[in-house]
């Protein structure tokens, strides 16, 4: 992409000296096997009910012929975040060197505007008790494993990845493995209509996993006894 | 069925509509205590207004904080060094102080039982504050440009109209049989809850034309439980209800005590039930996604 469509001076996508890590997600060898939310959960200790990373499926077409769509979920991290826009305390950022949209917890007061500014659904609040980490009540997500990045490894669900159905890399870099990727296949992102940049691409996804569909509506809350009891338990 | 979705919470519950709700009222009475140095009818609501306006001031704010899951870092969002002036959230941190500030100083001043222009400028500066909170609290919900109903433009106008109708509504309640009030109060409550009503149709019509998200989100909003307050509390018996109301009231140049008072009770009433609608309605869709 070149530089002259950049239209906001946040992006780092295309800028010149600057790295701007990326995933692309093939959906194709995506096996549904949730290595990657196991690896992520291991990773952080992300808590019960809660997921940085998470695999969403529908299954779709017709007895005898149906099959599982996955579609791998986390942080898109933007190019143009509205998280970051609205954080009244500067809680939420974005790295300009890497593009990583991280947190700082000890700033956070827990407003949950980012929350309702992400239209991923990738951020959540952390209950008030945990077993290894002191991080409570303050609003979490993915950090791309910034921690990792930074020494030279990938994040924990691209290595654990058995299909290598997630791949990271520099987009900026024009011979990194995910601008390859992106060049030589179709992408799609989610809700690019939102104009938020998400630097997760996605190689085969369908419409019917990427949009809201109809049945969205009448939806029965499968999930309601589960997250009562989440609530109920770490009393948020 | 088989598809697997991981649930999502809302991101703001309902003790946020509880805090719209109030500071619309705060803000409305905050514009009849001004009102009442311009026009001499509302003058026995000078004090009242003001007073109750303060307390829920002080309500507002402790719902507010209580709702963070970090109470104490409320004072973050005082802080020079972390202000995020792109958020809304910020400037109306920034609102809410300096609105009690000017708001204590109007008190001290009417206190001293004159009407000295130092009261009428404090109360015309309180006023102008007090209309900024249902500005950005309306503000706060349209820079979410994912959720369809938030993000539109009339929102803000939408909550101004909202602060002015149940301001009006809690001055008509506040002043009791003081006819000379009551015609001027009926007259703010007829045309702000009309206005109401044209925002709210506006919203829902250029709604139900959007995308998918945008018609799902109609959808959420104008059936089961969450229609129920929205179109029967919010629409019909908030809005319509009193309007036709006031509108009778206002073609025969009069209005029984009883008539104003209905009228007063099912604005709070709609203003409540639409605020909670407005809220949880276009975060319905997202916990799905």
């Amino acid at each position: 992409m070149s530089e002259e469509l950049r239209v906001s001076s946040i992006e780092t996508r295309g800028a010149a000296g600057k790295k701007r890590y990326a995933m692309v997600v093939d959906t194709r060898r995506c096996i549904g096997c949730m290595a990657c939310q196991v690896a992520c959960k291991a990773e952080y200790d992300t808590p019960l009910g809660v997921n940085r990373t998470w695999v969403p499926y529908k299954v779709v077409g017709k007895y005898p012929t149906v099959k599982k769509q996955f579609l791998p979920r986390l942080c898109n991290h933007c190019d143009d975040p509205p998280c970051v826009r609205n954080c009244p305390v500067d809680a939420t950022y974005k790295v300009e060197d890497g593009g990583f949209v991280l947190q700082r917890y000890e700033r956070c007061i827990g407003c949950r505007s980012c929350m309702a500014a992400c239209p991923y659904n990738a951020r959540f609040m952390l209950p008030a008790h945990r077993t290894y980490s002191k991080i409570t009540r303050v609003v979490d997500k993915c950090t791309f494993c910034f921690h990792r990045v930074t020494q030279n490894m990938v994040p924990a669900c691209v290595q654990t990845c058995v299909g290598r159905s997630r791949v990271f890399g520099d987009i900026n870099d024009p011979n990194s493995e995910v601008s390859y990727l992106i060049a030589r296949n179709a992408t799609q992102v989610l809700r690019p209509e939102e104009g938020t940049k998400p630097q997760v691409y996605y190689i085969g996804a369908d419409r019917n996993a990427t949009e809201f569909g109809r049945d969205a509506y009448s939806k029965p809350e499968v999930m309601e006894p589960e997250r009562s009891a989440f609530k109920r338990h770490f009393n948020i | 069925m088989g598809d697997y979705v991981w649930f999502h919470d809302v991101s703001w519950h309902a003790s946020y509509a509880i805090y719209f709700f109030v500071i619309g009222i705060l803000a409305g009475l905050s514009f009849l205590s001004y009102g009442s140095w311009i026009t001499p009818a509302l003058r026995p609501l000078r004090e009242k207004a003001a007073y109750i306006s303060l307390g829920l001031l002080a309500v507002g704010g402790l719902l507010l904080i209580a709702d963070l899951s970090q109470p104490m870092r409320f004072l973050n969002t005082l802080n020079p060094a972390y202000l995020n002036f792109s958020s809304p959230l910020a400037w109306g941190a920034l609102n809410i102080v300096a609105f009690g500030i000017v708001s204590v100083l109007y008190i001290l001043e009417l206190k001293k039982g004159q009407d000295s222009a130092r009261g009428k400028l404090l109360a015309m500066i309180a006023a102008l504050l007090a209309l900024g909170l249902p500005i950005y609290t309306g503000y706060d919900l349209t820079v979410h440009q994912s959720r369809p109903i938030w993000n539109t433009p009339i929102m803000p106008v939408l909550f101004v109209a909202l602060a002015i109708a149940s301001g009006s509504a809690a001055g008509s309640l506040l002043a009791g049989g003081n006819a000379e009030a009551q015609k001027v109060l009926r007259e703010y409550m007829l045309w702000s809850t009309a206005g109401v009503g044209v925002a709210l149709i506006s919203i829902l019509g250029t709604t139900n034309y959007g995308g998918s998200a945008s018609e799902l989100t109609f959808m959420v909003l104008t059936s089961g439980t969450m229609g129920t307050i929205f179109v029967g509390g919010g629409i019909l018996l908030g809005t319509a209800a009193p309007v036709a109301i006031l509108f009778l009231a206002h073609l025969r140049q009069q209005a029984t005590a009883a008539m104003l008072m209905l009228a007063a009770l099912l604005i709070l009433l709609g203003s409540a039930a639409l605020r909670y609608a407005l809220l949880m309605g276009p975060q319905q869709l997202q916990t799905l996604y």
